[in-house]
């Protein structure tokens, strides 16, 4: 008899379409795997879409999608937004924040009063509280509340949030927390004390599962009419995630190598190309689903650039679709990936970037091979029916 | 089967259980390390490139160890990296006889020049990463007695 049959999720986004991160796709994979498995669940987000404004825009209420039901509540309107930048700027600059800008930063940023008094209402009826990401107000504060019923879903990275004191007590406070990978679990470690991390017993690597799939490698290049070879990254656009970095490592790339290489961008953001680079790079932008398994699978290498990343999903999803992959080695989940699945290159320089493209792109029986053993990872780990013990093992343990 | 190809002979062997892709990194560094030595990447397009990892470096305790590095790397210039050719097809041999001869003329006050940038440069970077030094450590100094202090008032 599982002892966690009651579950919510906590959540400020609920994924649709472009307007989500792999954080909030996260929650939602675990909450459907608990529904399919015969508990009740319930995801509680706001109505909010784009996490820079945090306007509402959705109605609020309940909605049933993907198999369970969802509340929407809105988002508070009386947030000073021009005092949240103020200390978030501060706070990016590794400028050590005193106690009252800490408070200014987590009263201001995402917040409901309504979703918070829903839980201060009906906490009872629920065995497990599952929150996450762990960088915003509103799960900071819910989880702070509701310590003993919280199932903390951080996706933790080594950034100057991770470092305040709120932050801090809530790891230290919360009932359980479930990572994504073992990196992941030793940076929490780092910055919060082993004992309290590893030893007590709260700490789990669950993760999240894929679904096996199939595309065809020929299908994308020939919709967007690109005659040569191409990598590719998917996700959002932005600095944080290193998109500028890859541009300007393509456009010196197509530059010193000169060799016929295309760079495909899909995903939501702003693109700024190089003039080195204009002419090589295909922004796509959003994909639905099936067309960017396409486009991974017709990859001659997945890209992904960023240093903050808690489980890659793209990454994962790429080699699911067969293809091998580069990485930003600053990334130590990244890099361990690789390392482990025998699949990807971790890269600290441009250097490092051209010899590593230039050994993929000499090389098709290496990035067949590489392709063939991230998928088996994949399989092996990273599958529903490795994940899906994991995640209710540690739902259930008291 | 091996697959070797340019500068990554015997890398890896395909068709085995597994892909040492920490070798082939590794093989890669080396080889990195290598070409570095002989100027392969001293080229202004790698600068460029290298703008947007130098800034996301920025906000994290690597970037200052990490930027001295490329500053050292940059700061001892060399001005006999290069060959003296002629593109233009006519005449070729004259033409780099004539830049050759220009060449020997200016060399002496170029060197003059050099040798003074060279010094300014090895001069520059000591003292940045003297100053980086000190302020590292005054700014640790500093956070320490503040949290001291926090904690003395609250118990207070």
């Amino acid at each position: 008899m599982p002892k966690a049959k009651a579950i919510a999720f906590v959540c400020p986004r609920y994924p649709q379409g472009a307007a989500a991160g792999g954080a909030e796709t996260l929650l939602r994979s675990l909450a459907v795997q608990c529904a399919r498995d015969g508990r009740k669940v319930l995801f509680l987000t706001t109505c909010a879409v784009d996490h820079f404004t945090w306007a509402n825009e959705l109605p609020e209420g309940p909605e049933d999608r993907d198999g369970i039901q969802i509340i929407r509540f809105p988002v508070n309107t009386d947030r000073d937004t021009e005092a949240f930048l103020a200390v978030q700027s501060r706070l990016c600059s590794n400028i050590r924040l005193s106690e009252d800008e800490e408070d200014t930063f987590l009263k201001n940023g995402v917040r409901s009063d309504a979703l918070m008094q829903f839980l201060h209402e009906r906490h009872a009826d629920f065995d497990r509280l599952v929150m996450g990401p762990y960088l915003f107000g509103l799960v900071i504060s819910a989880a702070t509340a509701f310590r003993d019923r919280t199932v903390l879903v951080p996706c933790l990275h080594d950034e100057p949030f991770a470092r305040l004191k709120a932050v801090r007590e809530m790891f230290l406070s919360v009932r359980r927390i479930l990572f994504n990978t073992a990196e992941e679990m030793s940076l929490a470690a780092r910055l919060y004390g082993e004992a309290p991390i590893l030893s007590s017993g709260r700490a789990r690597v669950v993760g999240m599962g894929l679904d096996p799939f199939e595309a065809d490698p020929a299908a994308f290049a020939k919709k967007h009419n690109i005659g040569a070879p191409y990598i590719l990254y998917a996700g959002r656009r932005e600095p944080l995630k290193g998109t500028p970095m890859l541009i300007d490592y393509f456009g010196a790339y197509i530059e010193r190598a000169k060799r016929p290489l295309a760079l495909v961008l899909a995903g939501s953001g702003r693109v700024e190309t190089t003039p080195a680079s204009e002419t090589a790079v295909l922004d796509v932008g959003f994909l639905a689903e099936q067309e960017k398994r396409e486009a991974m699978a017709g990859a001659a290498a997945f890209v992904h650039p960023s240093a903050n990343e808690s489980l890659g999903i793209v990454l994962l999803e790429a080699w699911m679709a067969g293809t091998p992959a580069l990485v930003n080695a600053r990334s130590a989940v990244l890099a361990a990936h690789c390392r482990n699945a025998g699949a990807g290159l971790w890269f600290r320089s441009y250097p490092e970037f051209e010899e590593e493209i230039t050994l993929l792109l000499d090389n098709p029986e290496l990035r067949r091979a590489m392709g063939e053993a991230g998928r088996r990872y994949v399989l092996r780990e990273y599958s529903w029916d490795a994940v899906r013990p994991r995640l209710l093992a540690a739902l259930d343990s008291d | 089967m091996n697959t070797d190809k340019g500068n990554h002979d015997s890398i890896f062997a395909i068709g085995a259980d597994g892909i040492d892709t920490e070798a082939i990194v590794e093989r890669i560094r080396a080889a990195v390390a290598d070409k570095m030595a002989r100027g392969a990447y001293r080229d202004p397009a790698v600068v460029r490139a290298e703008r947007a990892n130098l800034l996301c470096s920025s906000d994290d305790e690597t970037f200052f160890p990490y930027y001295l590095e490329c500053l050292k790397e940059a700061a001892a210039v060399d001005i006999n990296d290069y060959e003296i050719v002629e593109k233009r097809r006519f005449m070729a041999g004259a033409f780099i006889a004539l830049k050759k001869a220009i060449w020997h003329l200016l060399r002496f006050y170029t060197y003059r020049l050099w040798s003074q940038q060279n010094q300014t440069n090895a001069m520059l970077v000591a003292a940045i990463e003297n100053m980086e030094n000190r302020h590292r450590a005054r700014v640790r100094d500093l956070e320490d007695r503040i949290a001291r202090l926090e904690r003395s008032n609250k118990t207070a």
